[in-house]
């Protein structure tokens, strides 16, 4: 695929435009502008409902906005082309529970393009149920689902990843080793963006965007979100961009976001 | 489209049926368990024996009377056994007992001596078993009218008409299960398939796996027809295997205490088996994607059951497997006509009954119109699997 790692200063690989989803009253994702560049991992931070799954799958293409436009590698979504060049992990495990590891990963790895025996091996190890190729998913406990899920989004290699909170229970060891490996293909050039809202991952990203309400209510690295905000932890810095004090409560005169 | 995804949807299904062993069996054996059932039921309560009430006027039914309906029991073609018991009473109300008690199954009274007018044989029945009591009673009707002739001097041989049936299609002694096991082949396919792709669809919108599949290059035609490929070997095994069954008949001679038994139903077909075969996997296609389109609007497995009155059993109800269309009230076989059931089950017996080929026009019809809705389904299906699903 495109291994060469593009170098900074070409644009953008994933550009959004004003995107807007509106569900009935509720605007999920409103009026959001993003830029994201090659080889970078930017982290999706915020609480429940904020509009994070909505935007990924507005960036895809999975839903039709209501306004605004996505383009990923300069091609409006959706796009059949752009399709096979990204990999998505959805928020829900989204594998077959009938099928065993190796056919949930070698039915994906079709759809995409991918088929070489190699690429299926190296994810598996990388996820580390290579032992368990021939075990039907429901018999897998609910970390190594998400791991299998992980493994069917990254093994045709695409240059843009998608990950809904790729490691919600996964265990602490290998939440190591996949944001060792998430690191590994930012450096080869992959851009990735993560949603989630564990802030202790966030610092493993290079950029974090701040949703709140469909809104991006801070963008920038974690340390100068931290100095912005005036806080020690993402955490406090979040719910200080969100005008909130550390226990949640409303702040009079509260900083903006920038 | 591309051939390797198609067919990668295609396999995925077979490798999640190959896997799933209850709904493999449903779709295998189940149509033929209840075929061999219904078989069973069909041949196996033919009414074999009747026990009638004999009343005749003036004291006790005699031994004339009796004697002349064992006779003509005797001519009843069909070997139906009868025995008769005389009652003793001097009136209808004894017989009236015995039927109410099931001592017998039917009561006769003959008629008394008249003088002109013609005369009132009195049949009494339980009434509570209508279909087995008309078999009954045209057993009967035969018996009395002999027995009638016999007793009043006109010897059975001699004025009273026989009747000798003959058939143009099957066999003058074909039942309803010849009538109906043919029909059976399209409406357990039209139905698993129905049901299994339903339910494997919508475990694809829920469980999330449509939002990965549409997150990759796959077209929903790439899905659709791998869909219909992965279903339609499953329905083609399923015919194959319920066709033998019920055409076929192995028989397996008598070994020791064993008697002489057979497998299959053995019903006469006088047809090719491939058309058989198209008809049904128009019907299945057709089947596949009504499943696919029906999954967006249920939430649950329970609401794809939910379905079934709606979508497969009035099919069955009017679809001709039954009653014939021709015979339903007008808005009702107005309602059949546009039903894809109704021109499976036409082509089916078409095809195997009457040995009807693809030269003949109703077969020409027959699947000119499954294709047709299989198209439709098609298109209804692929229009509910979108990318920009809200
Ligand atoms: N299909 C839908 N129909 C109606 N409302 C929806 C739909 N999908 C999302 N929403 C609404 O949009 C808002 C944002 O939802 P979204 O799933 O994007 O949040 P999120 O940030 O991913 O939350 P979480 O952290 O819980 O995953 C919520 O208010 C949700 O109720
Ligand atoms: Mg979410």
């Amino acid at each position: 695929m495109d291994g060469v790692a593009p170098t900074p200063g070409t644009s953008p690989v994933v550009v959004a435009t004003g995107l807007v989803k509106s569900f009935g009253p509720i605007r999920a994702v409103d009026g959001i502008d993003l830029a994201l560049a090659a080889g970078r991992i930017y982290g999706l931070l915020g609480p429940n409902g904020s509009g994070k799954t909505t935007l990924i799958r507005l960036l895809i293409g999975l839903t039709r906005a209501s306004g605004g436009e996505a383009r990923i590698l300069g091609t409006p979504m959706p796009s059949r082309t752009a399709l096979g060049r990204i990999g998505y992990m959805p928020q829900s495990e989204s594998i077959y529970p009938e099928l065993s590891v190796g056919e949930n990963l070698a039915f994906f790895a079709t759809l995409q393009g991918a088929q070489s025996a190699d690429a299926l091996d190296r994810v598996l190890d990388l996820v580390e149920l290579a032992e368990r190729r021939n075990t039907p998913a429901t018999h897998l406990s609910g970390g190594m689902r998400r791991r299998l899920s992980l493994a069917c989004t990254l093994v045709h290699e695409p240059p843009v990843l998608f990950l809904d909170e790729p490691t919600v229970g996964v265990d602490p060891a290998l939440r190591v080793q996949f944001w060792a490996h998430f690191r590994r293909l930012a450096a080869a050039g992959t851009t990735i963006l993560v949603a989630s809202h564990v802030m202790d991952e966030a610092d493993r990203c290079d950029e974090l965007l701040f949703v709140r309400s469909g809104k991006v209510i801070a963008q920038g690295t974690g340390a100068s979100l931290r100095a912005q905000a005036g806080t020690t932890d993402l955490e406090s810095a979040f719910l200080r961009f969100s005008g909130l004090d550390d226990e949640g409560r409303p702040i009079d005169g509260a900083k903006g976001p920038t | 489209m591309s051939g390797t995804r198609t067919l990668a949807v295609a396999r995925r299904i077979l490798a999640g049926l190959r896997r799933d062993h209850r709904a493999l069996g449903l779709v295998l054996v189940a149509p033929i368990v209840i075929t061999l059932l219904l078989a069973w039921v069909i041949r196996g309560s033919e009414v074999a024996s009747i026990n009638v009430g004999l009343y005749a006027p003036n004291g006790q039914a005699d031994q004339v009377h009796v004697g002349f309906l064992r006779a003509a029991a005797a001519e009843v073609p069909g070997g139906v056994d009868v025995t008769i018991e005389a009652a003793t009473a001097n009136d209808l109300d004894e017989l009236r007992t015995w039927v109410g008690e099931g001592r017998v199954d039917v009561g006769v009274g003959l008629p008394g001596v008249q003088f002109g007018g013609a005369p009132t044989v009195t049949v009494i029945t339980a009434g509570t078993d209508p279909a087995t009591e008309s078999g009954a009673l045209a057993a009967l009707q035969a018996l009395v009218s002999r027995a009638l002739g016999a007793a009043t001097g006109v010897g059975p041989n001699t004025n009273i008409p026989t009747f000798r049936h003959e058939t143009v299609f099957l066999s003058a002694d074909a039942d309803s299960l010849d009538i109906l096991a043919p029909v059976f082949l399209g409406y357990f396919a039209y139905f698993f398939v129905f049901i299994l792709t339903g339910i494997s669809f919508l475990r694809e919108r829920v469980g999330g796996t449509l939002e990965r599949l549409l997150a990759t290059p796959v077209t929903r035609a790439e899905i659709v027809v791998g869909y219909g490929i992965g279903f339609s070997v499953l329905a083609t095994v399923q015919v194959i295997l319920l066709t033998a069954f019920v055409l076929g008949r192995i028989a397996v001679p008598e070994i020791g205490p064993i008697g002489e038994w057979g497998i299959g139903l053995g019903v006469a077909s006088a047809g090719s088996p491939l058309i058989v075969l198209a008809l049904v996997l128009l019907l299945a296609i057709g089947a596949v994607n009504l499943g696919i389109f029906l999954s967006t609007f249920a939430r649950s497995e329970f609401q794809i059951i939910q379905f079934i009155p709606i979508v497969i059993i009035p099919q069955g109800l009017l679809a001709g497997i039954f009653w014939p269309i021709d015979r339903l009230p007008e808005i009702l076989a107005a309602i059949a006509r546009v039903l894809p059931l109704t021109y499976a089950v036409d082509g089916l017996r078409g095809v195997i009954l009457r040995g009807e080929d693809l030269a003949a026009s109703t077969i020409q019809l027959d699947l000119a119109v499954l294709t047709a809705v299989a198209a439709v389904f098609v298109v209804l299906a692929s229009v509910t699997i979108k990318r920009e699903v809200a």
